[in-house]
Parts: structure tokens; sequence; C-alpha cells
């Protein structure tokens, strides 16, 4: 039972980080139930389970992802094209993560948090070019999970 | 986790939240830190690194201070 509870869990897992890969955008719990075909409640059960195990943020109605790092289900300010695809990332750290979850060159967009100059870096294969910008991350590592929309 | 342009502007950044500036990432450290985390995301046995692998994955990109200790209880306030 609990082999099938993972196995139905990795299959939600996929699913949902597909849907992201596919689309840029965050998938709603009934495409995933359709996509596995599951009912509506073992997806939301899923979810709960993913959340616990840190591969899912949701938001507080419990079925709507917010996060499935390096993926955002919201808007914010580091975004990453990728041919005529458009993601959003959690954070700077995550814009290079969705380059390097895909496999793909793409331009990450983004902007300096304390000038607001914009960022525009194209990141081929092996990684950026040379580059003066730096990464500044205020949250120690362990304590990025305890409010990760902080971190 | 944010961008900056230069590590002047992050010390600028800190300063006016009053808030001690961390170690600074280059672009390639971050760079080597998503290829770390995420290269195998999408794929159907990937996990999280534990708290050991995330030492020896900061560990190589040179990432040593601290800070960068997923179990340590003792940096900043």
């Amino acid at each position: 039972m609990e082999q099938q509870t993972t196995d139905f869990d990795t299959r939600v897992k996929l699913a949902v980080y597909r849907h992201f890969a596919q689309t840029g955008q965050r998938p709603a719990s009934a495409e995933i139930a359709a996509h596995v075909g599951a009912d509506a409640d073992q997806v939301r059960e899923a979810f709960g389970r993913l959340r616990a195990n840190r591969v899912l943020f949701l938001e507080p109605d419990g079925e709507t992802i917010r996060m499935a790092p390096p993926f955002s289900g919201v808007p914010t300010q580091h975004r990453v094209i990728v041919g005529k695809r458009e993601y959003v990332a959690n954070c700077a750290w995550d814009a290079f993560g969705i380059l390097a979850a895909l496999h793909e060159p793409g331009t990450v967009i983004s902007a300096c948090a304390q000038s607001g100059e914009r960022l525009e870096l194209p990141v081929g294969p092996d990684g950026p070019p040379p580059s003066e910008w730096v990464f500044h991350c205020l949250v120690p590592a362990s304590r990025w999970w305890a409010d990760l929309v902080f971190t | 986790m944010l961008f900056f342009r230069s590590e002047e502007l992050v010390k600028d950044w800190c300063r006016a939240r009053g808030v001690e500036p961390r170690p600074i990432v280059s672009i390639p450290q971050l760079w080597g830190l998503a290829t770390e985390w995420y290269s195998t995301r999408l794929a159907p046995n990937a996990r999280r690194p534990g708290p050991a692998e995330m030492r020896e994955i900061f560990a190589r990109l040179g990432l040593t201070d601290s800070f960068w200790d997923p179990q340590a209880d003792t940096f900043g306030a």
C-alpha cells in the first residue's frame, strides 16, 4: 500500500512538473487528476504529501500550487524565456534552475534589487557568460524552508 | 534570493534594511548551484539534496561559510 502511494505521488509530481515545463503555468488539481486518472480528492491528498516532503509549496487552500521549485505559480520579478515560452521563477537561483531543469538555452530576465537596473542574461548550454552581476541571499541555509516565500 | 548589479549595491541594500551582508555568490557559482539542484528535477527519481549532500555541493562551489550549513543553528539572528 505504501509503495502504491509512493508511485501515485511520483506520477502526480511528474504530471505537475511536466505541465509547468510545457506551459510555464501551474496546473489546476483537476487537470492533474484527469492526467493521472484519479479523482480530485486523491490528487489533493497527494499534493499534501508532496508538500510535507518539500516537493510542492501550496497556497492556504491546500490545493493551489504556489511553487514547484524552480517553477513559480505566481508572478515574480524573475522570468525566463525559452523559445516562445515564458516561465516564472521563485527567485534568482530558480531562474537559472529553470534552464538547468529544462536543459535548454534561454534568457533570464530580472532586475537589480537595489537599483532596479534590468538584467537580461542569455544562458547557453554551458551556462551564462561572464558577468559582474552577483547573487545575494539574506536567509541562511538552515532556515530556507521555514519561510520559503520570504527566502 | 536576489540579483544585484554589484557587491556595492548589495551593501547599500543591506544598509537600508539594517542587516549585515551575507556571503556574495558569483554568477558562475549560481549556475553551479542551479545545475546541482535542478538538472534532474523533471526525472522520475528526482529528489532534493539532503543536508550532507548540500554541504558537499556548497563546498565544491567554494561556499564554505557557516551561512551555507543547512543544519547550523547559530548563524545570524
